[in-house]
Protein backbone atom coordinates (compact mmCIF):
# COMPACT_ATOMS: atom_id res chain seq x y z
CA UNK A 1 0.00 0.00 0.00
CA UNK A 2 1.77 3.79 -1.30
CA UNK A 3 2.99 5.78 1.94
CA UNK A 4 0.26 8.31 3.02
CA UNK A 5 1.86 11.15 5.19
CA UNK A 6 0.58 11.49 9.01
CA UNK A 7 -1.69 14.12 8.31
CA UNK A 8 -3.69 11.54 6.20
CA UNK A 9 -2.41 13.19 2.54
CA UNK A 10 -0.68 11.89 -0.16
CA UNK A 11 1.18 14.95 -1.62
CA UNK A 12 2.58 18.10 -0.91
CA UNK A 13 1.83 21.87 -3.03
CA UNK A 14 3.42 21.53 -4.98
CA UNK A 15 1.78 18.26 -6.74
CA UNK A 16 2.29 17.22 -9.92
CA UNK A 17 0.11 14.83 -12.27
CA UNK A 18 0.77 14.15 -15.74
CA UNK A 19 -1.59 12.80 -19.07
CA UNK A 20 -0.29 10.55 -21.45
CA UNK A 21 -1.94 9.38 -24.68
CA UNK A 22 0.37 7.85 -27.69
CA UNK A 23 -0.20 8.68 -30.86
CA UNK A 24 2.26 7.85 -33.64
CA UNK A 25 2.23 10.16 -37.22
CA UNK A 26 3.00 9.21 -40.19
CA UNK A 27 3.90 11.94 -42.58
CA UNK A 28 3.14 11.47 -46.30
CA UNK A 29 5.65 13.04 -48.72
CA UNK A 30 2.68 15.31 -50.00
CA UNK A 31 2.43 16.72 -46.41
CA UNK A 32 -0.37 15.24 -45.17
CA UNK A 33 -0.40 12.90 -42.31
CA UNK A 34 -2.36 10.05 -40.85
CA UNK A 35 -2.18 9.99 -37.14
CA UNK A 36 -3.33 6.67 -34.98
CA UNK A 37 -2.89 5.84 -31.77
CA UNK A 38 -0.47 3.47 -30.19
CA UNK A 39 -2.94 1.93 -27.52
CA UNK A 40 -6.39 3.86 -26.51
CA UNK A 41 -5.88 4.32 -22.42
CA UNK A 42 -4.90 7.45 -21.15
CA UNK A 43 -2.03 7.01 -18.96
CA UNK A 44 -1.47 9.15 -15.41
CA UNK A 45 2.05 9.70 -14.20
CA UNK A 46 1.79 11.84 -10.67
CA UNK A 47 5.29 13.40 -9.33
CA UNK A 48 5.18 13.67 -5.36
CA UNK A 49 7.34 15.98 -4.01
CA UNK A 50 7.77 15.63 -0.16
CA UNK A 51 9.45 18.46 2.46
CA UNK A 52 9.54 18.43 5.98
CA UNK A 53 8.98 14.69 6.73
CA UNK A 54 10.00 12.80 9.59
CA UNK A 55 12.21 10.05 10.24
CA UNK A 56 9.23 7.55 10.04
CA UNK A 57 7.28 8.82 7.09
CA UNK A 58 10.72 8.80 5.21
CA UNK A 59 11.40 5.30 6.23
CA UNK A 60 8.05 4.16 5.20
CA UNK A 61 8.68 5.12 2.03
CA UNK A 62 11.87 3.59 2.20
CA UNK A 63 10.76 0.39 2.88
CA UNK A 64 7.89 0.91 0.05
CA UNK A 65 11.18 1.54 -2.97
CA UNK A 66 12.48 -1.72 -1.13
CA UNK A 67 9.51 -3.72 -1.00
CA UNK A 68 8.48 -3.43 -4.66
CA UNK A 69 12.19 -3.70 -5.45
CA UNK A 70 12.26 -0.24 -7.06
CA UNK A 71 10.13 0.17 -10.36
CA UNK A 72 9.35 -3.49 -10.46
CA UNK A 73 6.49 -4.02 -8.15
CA UNK A 74 2.70 -2.81 -8.71
CA UNK A 75 0.35 -1.44 -6.08
CA UNK A 76 -3.37 0.63 -6.37
CA UNK A 77 -2.71 4.37 -6.18
CA UNK A 78 -5.46 6.80 -5.44
CA UNK A 79 -5.41 9.78 -7.23
CA UNK A 80 -4.81 12.75 -4.91
CA UNK A 81 -7.14 15.05 -7.19
CA UNK A 82 -10.05 13.33 -7.53
CA UNK A 83 -10.11 9.88 -5.34
CA UNK A 84 -10.09 7.68 -8.47
CA UNK A 85 -8.29 4.38 -7.91
CA UNK A 86 -5.73 3.12 -10.31
CA UNK A 87 -5.18 -0.53 -9.54
CA UNK A 88 -1.97 -0.87 -11.33
CA UNK A 89 0.67 1.64 -10.59
CA UNK A 90 4.75 1.32 -10.18
CA UNK A 91 7.17 3.86 -9.01
CA UNK A 92 8.63 5.31 -12.21
CA UNK A 93 11.97 4.86 -11.01
CA UNK A 94 14.90 2.38 -10.33
CA UNK A 95 16.48 5.10 -7.63
CA UNK A 96 15.03 6.61 -4.34
CA UNK A 97 16.82 9.03 -2.27
CA UNK A 98 16.34 10.85 0.50
CA UNK A 99 17.96 13.80 2.12
CA UNK A 100 17.70 14.59 6.11
CA UNK A 101 18.44 18.27 7.10
CA UNK A 102 18.04 18.06 10.45
CA UNK A 103 15.39 16.57 12.73
CA UNK A 104 11.82 16.33 10.96
CA UNK A 105 13.21 17.78 8.23
CA UNK A 106 13.59 14.89 5.48
CA UNK A 107 12.58 15.64 1.93
CA UNK A 108 11.97 13.28 -0.96
CA UNK A 109 10.37 12.71 -4.57
CA UNK A 110 8.69 10.05 -5.34
CA UNK A 111 7.66 9.18 -8.87
CA UNK A 112 4.09 7.42 -9.53
CA UNK A 113 3.07 6.02 -13.10
CA UNK A 114 0.39 4.27 -14.02
CA UNK A 115 0.79 0.65 -16.23
CA UNK A 116 -0.85 -0.51 -19.26
CA UNK A 117 -3.30 -3.37 -18.24
CA UNK B 1 35.62 -6.87 12.21
CA UNK B 2 36.07 -3.31 10.89
CA UNK B 3 33.38 -0.83 11.14
CA UNK B 4 32.01 3.08 10.62
CA UNK B 5 33.55 4.61 13.99
CA UNK B 6 30.92 6.69 15.65
CA UNK B 7 31.67 10.76 16.87
CA UNK B 8 32.19 11.06 20.37
CA UNK B 9 29.29 12.15 21.02
CA UNK B 10 27.64 8.58 20.14
CA UNK B 11 26.22 9.49 16.48
CA UNK B 12 27.07 8.04 13.31
CA UNK B 13 26.82 11.06 10.86
CA UNK B 14 25.68 14.71 11.19
CA UNK B 15 22.89 16.49 9.37
CA UNK B 16 22.66 16.51 6.38
CA UNK B 17 22.32 13.04 5.09
CA UNK B 18 21.81 12.21 2.36
CA UNK B 19 20.51 8.41 1.28
CA UNK B 20 20.04 6.78 -1.76
CA UNK B 21 18.89 3.52 -3.08
CA UNK B 22 18.80 1.94 -6.57
CA UNK B 23 17.56 -1.39 -7.51
CA UNK B 24 17.72 -2.68 -11.35
CA UNK B 25 14.56 -3.88 -13.27
CA UNK B 26 14.86 -5.37 -16.66
CA UNK B 27 11.89 -4.18 -19.01
CA UNK B 28 10.95 -5.68 -22.00
CA UNK B 29 8.33 -3.01 -23.30
CA UNK B 30 5.97 -4.03 -26.39
CA UNK B 31 4.93 -1.00 -28.96
CA UNK B 32 1.90 -0.82 -27.30
CA UNK B 33 3.57 0.29 -23.98
CA UNK B 34 2.51 -3.38 -22.46
CA UNK B 35 5.42 -4.29 -20.11
CA UNK B 36 6.54 -7.36 -18.54
CA UNK B 37 9.43 -7.04 -15.91
CA UNK B 38 11.45 -8.80 -14.42
CA UNK B 39 13.22 -7.55 -11.05
CA UNK B 40 17.14 -8.18 -10.44
CA UNK B 41 17.69 -7.67 -6.60
CA UNK B 42 21.27 -8.34 -6.62
CA UNK B 43 21.75 -5.35 -8.43
CA UNK B 44 20.42 -3.30 -5.63
CA UNK B 45 22.59 -1.00 -4.09
CA UNK B 46 22.24 1.45 -0.88
CA UNK B 47 24.48 4.80 -0.97
CA UNK B 48 24.88 7.41 1.94
CA UNK B 49 26.65 10.94 1.36
CA UNK B 50 27.61 11.70 4.97
CA UNK B 51 28.95 15.42 5.90
CA UNK B 52 31.03 15.45 9.35
CA UNK B 53 31.79 19.18 10.50
CA UNK B 54 33.53 20.42 13.66
CA UNK B 55 35.25 16.78 14.77
CA UNK B 56 37.96 16.66 17.20
CA UNK B 57 41.57 14.83 15.95
CA UNK B 58 40.12 12.00 18.17
CA UNK B 59 36.72 11.94 15.90
CA UNK B 60 39.03 12.61 12.41
CA UNK B 61 41.61 10.05 13.27
CA UNK B 62 39.28 7.08 13.88
CA UNK B 63 37.58 7.65 10.38
CA UNK B 64 41.34 7.73 9.15
CA UNK B 65 41.94 5.07 10.91
CA UNK B 66 39.00 2.75 8.75
CA UNK B 67 40.02 4.41 5.53
CA UNK B 68 43.21 3.51 5.53
CA UNK B 69 42.53 0.05 6.64
CA UNK B 70 40.12 -0.63 4.03
CA UNK B 71 42.58 0.55 2.00
CA UNK B 72 39.74 3.24 0.77
CA UNK B 73 37.11 1.67 -1.85
CA UNK B 74 39.05 -1.87 -1.96
CA UNK B 75 37.44 -3.85 1.60
CA UNK B 76 34.45 -3.50 3.14
CA UNK B 77 33.07 -3.19 6.57
CA UNK B 78 30.41 -2.64 8.57
CA UNK B 79 28.16 0.48 8.24
CA UNK B 80 24.90 1.09 10.79
CA UNK B 81 22.51 3.16 8.86
CA UNK B 82 22.06 6.41 11.17
CA UNK B 83 18.62 6.43 9.12
CA UNK B 84 17.37 3.57 9.84
CA UNK B 85 16.47 1.07 12.74
CA UNK B 86 18.81 -1.51 12.79
CA UNK B 87 16.35 -4.15 13.75
CA UNK B 88 14.78 -6.10 10.64
CA UNK B 89 11.01 -7.25 11.15
CA UNK B 90 10.57 -4.59 13.86
CA UNK B 91 7.11 -5.60 14.02
CA UNK B 92 6.81 -8.90 12.91
CA UNK B 93 8.17 -11.26 15.86
CA UNK B 94 7.44 -14.63 14.00
CA UNK B 95 10.20 -14.57 11.75
CA UNK B 96 13.33 -16.40 11.60
CA UNK B 97 15.66 -13.55 13.03
CA UNK B 98 13.79 -13.05 16.30
CA UNK B 99 14.55 -15.39 18.85
CA UNK B 100 11.94 -16.06 21.34
CA UNK B 101 12.38 -18.73 24.29
CA UNK B 102 10.21 -21.66 24.14
CA UNK B 103 7.54 -20.61 26.26
CA UNK B 104 6.63 -17.49 25.27
CA UNK B 105 3.17 -17.21 23.75
CA UNK B 106 3.09 -14.44 21.11
CA UNK B 107 0.02 -12.77 19.54
CA UNK B 108 0.03 -10.52 16.83
CA UNK B 109 -2.41 -8.08 15.29
CA UNK B 110 -2.92 -5.83 18.71
CA UNK B 111 -4.32 -2.24 18.40
CA UNK B 112 -0.67 0.29 18.86
CA UNK B 113 -0.33 3.67 20.02
CA UNK B 114 -0.15 4.63 16.67
CA UNK B 115 -3.45 3.98 15.92
CA UNK B 116 -3.03 0.83 14.01
CA UNK B 117 -2.92 -2.82 14.84
CA UNK B 118 0.59 -3.30 14.26
CA UNK B 119 1.38 -4.36 18.54
CA UNK B 120 1.83 -8.00 19.22
CA UNK B 121 1.24 -9.65 23.10
CA UNK B 122 3.40 -11.27 24.62
CA UNK B 123 3.16 -13.82 27.12
CA UNK B 124 5.26 -15.63 29.57
CA UNK B 125 3.60 -19.13 30.72
CA UNK B 126 6.90 -20.27 31.86
CA UNK B 127 7.97 -20.41 35.69
CA UNK B 128 11.52 -18.39 35.21
CA UNK B 129 12.41 -15.42 32.94
CA UNK B 130 12.23 -15.92 29.10
CA UNK B 131 13.72 -13.43 26.25
CA UNK B 132 12.47 -12.17 23.10
CA UNK B 133 15.78 -10.89 21.32
CA UNK B 134 17.26 -10.37 17.97
CA UNK B 135 20.99 -10.53 17.10
CA UNK B 136 22.55 -8.01 14.80
CA UNK B 137 25.75 -8.06 13.04
CA UNK B 138 27.70 -4.76 14.39
CA UNK B 139 30.15 -4.31 17.13
CA UNK B 140 29.13 -4.68 20.40
CA UNK B 141 31.54 -1.77 21.42
CA UNK B 142 29.27 0.74 19.82
CA UNK B 143 26.55 3.04 21.66
CA UNK B 144 22.68 2.21 21.12
CA UNK B 145 19.59 2.96 22.00
CA UNK B 146 17.08 0.09 22.20
CA UNK B 147 13.90 1.73 22.38
CA UNK B 148 10.40 0.11 22.26
CA UNK B 149 6.45 0.98 23.25
CA UNK B 150 4.78 -0.79 26.14
CA UNK B 151 2.01 -1.84 27.97
CA UNK B 152 0.27 -4.25 30.16
CA UNK B 153 -3.45 -4.48 31.71
CA UNK B 154 -2.09 -5.01 35.00
CA UNK B 155 1.24 -3.00 36.60
CA UNK B 156 3.94 -5.17 36.22
CA UNK B 157 7.64 -5.18 35.42
CA UNK B 158 9.20 -5.34 31.54
CA UNK B 159 12.86 -6.15 31.17
CA UNK B 160 14.68 -4.09 28.19
CA UNK B 161 17.40 -6.18 27.03
CA UNK B 162 20.55 -4.37 25.31
CA UNK B 163 23.67 -7.20 24.99
CA UNK B 164 24.70 -8.26 28.07
CA UNK B 165 22.46 -5.51 29.96
CA UNK B 166 19.13 -6.03 31.27
CA UNK B 167 17.03 -3.15 32.79
CA UNK B 168 13.56 -3.39 34.27
CA UNK B 169 10.85 -1.04 33.61
CA UNK B 170 7.28 -0.72 34.73
CA UNK B 171 4.35 -0.55 33.33
CA UNK B 172 0.86 0.10 32.86
CA UNK B 173 -2.04 -0.37 31.15
CA UNK B 174 -1.29 3.30 29.27
CA UNK B 175 1.41 2.58 26.64
CA UNK B 176 5.10 4.02 27.12
CA UNK B 177 7.78 4.60 25.22
CA UNK B 178 10.79 2.52 27.29
CA UNK B 179 14.86 3.29 26.11
CA UNK B 180 17.91 1.73 27.43
CA UNK B 181 20.65 3.26 26.19
CA UNK B 182 24.33 3.60 26.26
CA UNK B 183 27.97 1.65 25.70
CA UNK B 184 29.01 -2.08 26.70
CA UNK B 185 32.70 -2.89 27.29
CA UNK B 186 32.25 -6.06 25.16
CA UNK B 187 34.21 -6.31 22.07
CA UNK B 188 32.06 -8.67 20.41
CA UNK B 189 31.14 -8.42 16.89
CA UNK B 190 27.60 -8.78 17.40
CA UNK B 191 25.09 -7.41 19.70
CA UNK B 192 21.19 -8.54 21.01
CA UNK B 193 18.43 -6.34 21.88
CA UNK B 194 15.03 -7.47 22.63
CA UNK B 195 12.88 -7.43 26.13
CA UNK B 196 12.46 -10.09 28.66
CA UNK B 197 9.36 -10.93 30.57
CA UNK B 198 9.20 -12.33 34.28
CA UNK B 199 6.79 -15.50 34.83
CA UNK B 200 3.63 -15.15 34.33
CA UNK B 201 3.67 -11.49 33.00
CA UNK B 202 0.99 -10.76 29.49
CA UNK B 203 2.84 -7.07 27.92
CA UNK B 204 1.85 -5.92 24.58
CA UNK B 205 4.63 -4.15 22.64
CA UNK B 206 4.86 -2.25 19.57
CA UNK B 207 7.53 -0.37 18.16
CA UNK B 208 11.12 -2.17 18.91
CA UNK B 209 13.88 -0.02 17.55
CA UNK B 210 17.66 0.14 18.13
CA UNK B 211 19.93 2.73 16.77
CA UNK B 212 23.06 3.51 16.90
CA UNK B 213 23.08 6.67 19.14
CA UNK B 214 22.63 7.82 22.23
CA UNK B 215 18.88 8.60 22.30
CA UNK B 216 15.88 7.28 20.17
CA UNK B 217 14.31 9.19 17.16
CA UNK B 218 11.01 8.28 16.09
CA UNK B 219 10.11 4.76 14.96
CA UNK B 220 10.97 3.35 11.96
CA UNK B 221 9.28 0.00 10.83
CA UNK B 222 10.96 -2.24 9.01
CA UNK B 223 10.70 -5.87 7.02
CA UNK B 224 13.89 -7.75 5.60
CA UNK B 225 16.17 -5.19 5.82
CA UNK B 226 17.23 -3.47 8.96
CA UNK B 227 19.64 -0.71 8.94
CA UNK B 228 22.91 -2.88 9.18
CA UNK B 229 25.05 -3.53 6.41
CA UNK B 230 28.17 -5.72 7.22
CA UNK B 231 29.34 -5.29 3.31
CA UNK B 232 29.39 -1.51 2.84
CA UNK B 233 32.68 -0.14 1.11
CA UNK B 234 33.58 3.50 0.56
CA UNK B 235 32.15 4.87 -2.39
CA UNK B 236 35.87 6.53 -3.49
CA UNK B 237 39.35 6.20 -3.14
CA UNK B 238 40.19 9.60 -2.20
CA UNK B 239 39.26 11.23 1.22
CA UNK B 240 39.59 15.10 1.54
CA UNK B 241 39.98 16.68 4.31
CA UNK B 242 39.58 20.65 5.67
CA UNK B 243 41.04 21.16 8.87
CA UNK B 244 39.91 24.86 10.08
CA UNK B 245 41.96 25.48 12.94
CA UNK B 246 42.86 23.06 15.81
CA UNK B 247 41.21 20.02 16.43
CA UNK B 248 38.55 21.21 13.93
CA UNK B 249 38.21 19.26 11.16
CA UNK B 250 35.27 18.39 8.35
CA UNK B 251 34.91 15.97 5.54
CA UNK B 252 32.33 14.38 3.40
CA UNK B 253 32.38 10.60 3.22
CA UNK B 254 30.38 8.54 0.58
CA UNK B 255 29.59 5.10 1.93
CA UNK B 256 28.12 2.06 -0.80
CA UNK B 257 26.19 -1.42 0.29
CA UNK B 258 26.20 -2.97 -3.19
CA UNK B 259 24.24 -6.59 -2.85
CA UNK B 260 26.14 -8.54 -5.43
CA UNK B 261 30.21 -7.52 -4.26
Amino acid sequence: MFPILKTGAVMQYPGKRMLQFSTDIVRFLDGTEQRYRDYPALLHRWVIQLDLLDESELAAYDQFFVSNQGSFGSFSFTDPWDGTVYPNCSLAKDTFGFEVRGEMRGKTTVTVCENRT
Amino acid sequence: MLYFPQLSSGATGQFPIQKTRTARTIVNQSVQDYEIKLADPGAATTEWQISFAEMNDQELAALEALFQATEGRLTSFTFVDPTDNLLSWSQEQNQAVWQADPLLALTAGIADPMGGTGAFQVTNTALAVQVLQQSIAAPASLKYCLSVYARSEQTTQLWLVRGSEMIAYTISPEWVRLTSAGQLSSEGDSISFGIALNPGTTVDVFGTQVEAQPGASLYKQTAETGGVYPNARFRDDVMTIATVGPNRHSCQMNIINVEYL
